[in-house]
């Protein structure tokens, strides 16, 4: 063979070879599947949870996902519930097909099963005498404030309206009326018993006393919290107030003035 | 191997003595042109001939795959995309080529008006032309629409709802465009027609003629200022250059052709193999509101001016401007057919180029990522970065939720992470005062729908909490008069 037959055999070889590795080669599946059937758990997280949980699970505003105690603690199917029907009138919105969310019954088990298996430990309480998920009563707010001044004062200030100084102290009050009223007792329950690992709040067991919260403990704090809800949270203007002024204006207005 | 040279040369001979081309053909190839034409500058349109046959070729190898019916058409592009060998290649190979003729079509028109090619006796052939433009367009727009995916199908949607607003034969037009009042089955097939028919046919027809009068009339000769084209005298000047100064298309200037048509199918080629087939996107069915469509890049420029043009101008301005800009080229070589064709003299013509290509370019620029529609997954795909939340409080950090869970988010992005509809509100806290962003957010203004009858008074507390956080490393603005209420308005809170 001439110089340049070789060298046109040799292109054409490499070319043969080199077709299947091209960049612009697409994949085996069409890259744009109906959204409803996507069931990668990673894609699933990255679009409907991580502007509020955080990439990854952590470092979210809302409680992270990424902690095995909560994972293992609440457990498939409570978890599941609340992906997909939300916390009513609360800031989770409701992903599942019943409560007018956008993905279906499959995405939101998907989503559950991804996060046990990704960022879940099954044996993370074997052995831990831990409360239990639901609370069996209501609650004692006087016992609660107790309990709250042995366990929780150290970060949080003895009346919950946090302590100068950085970690592990907390800057900010846990009992301002608006962030009561935009918590739910659960949310509030979640924390408590499985923490905030990546802000230093521990979870039931790593508390000041050196013992674990006892689920009696824990419902207690929550009602005293709960207690210090207040009837018109964020405002300064009680609905009387709103029906006074409306009937101060109500002769201006049909008078046709502004 | 003489034998069969022998032979060879008889059955052309053969061929030739029934045929008769070989004459005509050579001397239409060894026709004299002016020697100033042997240029780089005059490559253009021999390449869009060249991309022309491409399309063909390659058009006609996926009409053997692809079935142009609503039901199947998606489902056939991606059989040629993942269960065909090179079959991605074939449509990258189609669809670059789509975008190359676009952009060679155009800037072979851009020169031939620089330099005033389509003065006297040239004025059909730049009318051929014009049309020529418009149906590589709608080649393009068709070539969308049988690529049936989710952009597709909002494009022809586009498509229809602007002919729609025809007056009086709107609806009919819709009906002959779409094949009933919808898209519907019988759509896919009309475009597939047009696509594969009745544009093609014509388009052949008038690259012909369109050729054909570049050999008649000879090629535009390099223009000189202040050498004036006269009705009465230009084809006796022509005729003397070309006798004095002529140098023989095939092989002096047609070389220069040659390697830019093989320059640009091989960046075709490249572009194919790199960037790889163009879409399909989602499915076309208009049930998934999750999709983003967008038209091709040949359109983008469209999208943008829809998108930015006030409402009240819309209807004037797409039924009355397309209409005017056609005419105007049209019959550009009636009013401007002689005089000066050298660029520097003609400084109009230099200022229209650059303000339409300076238009349609910035237009095609802002298109890629527009700022004009809410990025409608933000809220819930984009993180709060973990920056704005370090060291926040309970309350601060429920706003965070609250900001992402009322989707502030999807016209407003935190960093440049999010919508972009309205401002970034990472240094938010700089410019408005805590009062100041309980007005914003409740009452709304400046573009912005008041949040106020969707927040509790609880929410607008932690959001404001939040947003009055997102200073940055700068001072926060502050109103001076509130510090000598602040106390008052504290002892008032306290009471509730």
């Amino acid at each position: 063979m001439k110089t340049p037959a070789k060298i046109l055999a040799a292109v054409l070889l490499s070319a043969s070879v080199g077709c299947n590795h091209l960049p612009g080669k697409p994949g085996l599946r069409p890259e744009t599947q109906r959204p409803d059937q996507t069931h990668d758990f990673a894609t699933l997280y990255k679009t409907n949870c991580s502007a509020c949980h955080g990439d990854n699970g952590k470092n979210g505003p809302a409680l992270p996902l990424n902690n095995p105690v909560y994972l293992a603690w609440a457990g498939h199917d409570a978890i599941q519930g609340i992906v997909s029907n939300g916390v009513p009138h609360r800031l989770m919105p409701a992903f599942g097909p019943g409560a007018g969310g956008l993905l279906t019954a499959e995405q939101v088990e998907d989503i559950v099963n991804g996060m046990m298996k990704n960022w879940g430990k099954k044996d993370v309480l074997n052995g831990q005498n831990v409360p239990a998920y639901n609370p069996g009563s209501a609650g004692d707010p006087t016992q609660g404030q107790a309990v709250f001044q042995r366990n929780c004062a150290s970060c949080h200030g003895a009346d919950g309206k946090g302590v100068a100084g950085g970690p592990p102290h907390v800057t900010g009050s846990i009992v301002d009326p608006s962030y009561l009223a935009l918590i739910s007792s659960r949310g509030l329950r979640d924390i408590i018993v499985a923490g905030i690992p990546e802000q230093k709040m521990p979870d039931w067991r790593g508390d000041a006393s050196g013992k674990p919260m006892t689920d009696r403990e824990v419902t207690d704090v929550v009602a005293w919290l709960v207690s210090q809800r207040t009837p018109h949270p964020g405002t300064m203007v009680t609905p009387a107030d709103k029906r006074k002024n409306q009937a101060a204006i109500a002769p201006v207005q049909s008078r046709g003035g502004r | 191997m003489s034998g069969l040279k022998q032979k060879g040369i008889a059955i052309y001979r053969w061929l030739d003595s029934r045929l008769g081309l070989a004459g005509p053909v050579i001397e239409a190839a060894e026709h004299p042109i002016p020697k100033s034409s042997a240029s780089w500058w005059y490559v253009f349109g021999s390449a869009a001939t060249v991309i022309l046959m491409m399309q063909i070729v390659t058009g006609v190898l996926l009409a053997l795959v692809y079935t142009p019916t609503a039901r199947d058409a998606w489902n056939s592009l991606n059989f040629l995309n993942h269960g065909l060998t090179l079959g991605w290649f074939l449509r990258a190979l189609h669809g670059w080529g789509s975008d190359f003729m676009v952009a060679i079509v155009l800037i072979h028109m851009t020169q031939v008006f620089m330099f005033g090619a389509y003065k006297f006796p040239r004025e059909l052939t730049w009318i051929l032309g014009v049309f020529l433009l418009l149906m590589t367009f709608g080649m393009a727009f068709t070539g969308q629409v049988l690529r049936f995916d989710q952009d597709a199908y909002w494009g022809i949607g586009i498509g229809a709802s602007i002919m729609a607003r025809v007056p009086f034969v709107g609806s009919k037009l819709v009906h002959l465009l779409l094949g009933g009042p919808i898209i519907g089955a019988t759509t896919v097939s009309r475009f597939f027609a047009l696509h594969v028919f009745v544009i093609p046919g014509i388009l052949l027809a008038f690259v012909g003629l369109h050729v054909w009068m570049v050999l008649r009339l000879g090629i535009n000769e390099w223009p000189m200022p202040g050498r004036l084209v006269r009705r009465s005298t230009y084809i006796q000047e022509y005729e003397a250059e070309i006798h004095k100064d002529g140098v023989p298309f095939v092989p002096d200037a047609g070389w220069t052709d040659a390697m830019f048509a093989a320059a640009i199918i091989l960046a075709i080629m490249a572009c194919a193999a790199l960037f790889g087939p163009i879409g399909p996107t989602g499915p076309p069915d208009p049930t998934i509101i999750q999709t983003v469509p967008k038209p091709d890049v040949p359109f983008l420029w469209i999208y943008a001016l829809l998108a930015l043009l006030p409402p009240k101008l819309e209807t004037p301005i797409l039924l009355i401007v397309p209409v005017v800009v056609i005419c105007v080229m049209l019959a550009l070589p009636f009013f401007a057919g002689e005089g000066e064709k050298h660029w520097s003299r003609r400084p109009i013509a230099v200022l229209m180029v650059l303000v339409i290509a300076v238009s349609l370019g910035t237009l095609t620029v802002v298109s890629l990522n527009p700022p004009w529609s809410p990025e409608m997954t933000a809220w819930s795909a984009d993180p709060v970065q973990p920056r704005f939340l370090r060291g926040r409080t309970p309350l601060e950090r429920q706003g965070a939720i609250v900001f992402q869970e009322k989707q502030c988010r999807n016209c407003h992005a935190l960093a440049g992470l999010g919508g972009k509809r309205g401002p970034d509100l990472a240094s938010v806290a700089t410019r408005l005062t805590e009062d100041e962003l309980v007005r914003q957010v409740l009452q709304g203004g400046g573009n912005m729908p008041a949040y106020g009858s969707a927040l509790s008074p609880a929410q607008t507390t932690a959001l404001v909490a939040f947003l009055g956080t997102l200073n940055g490393n700068e001072r926060p603005a502050r109103d001076p008069s509130l510090e000598l209420t602040h106390s008052n308005a504290a002892q008032k809170q306290q009471k509730f």
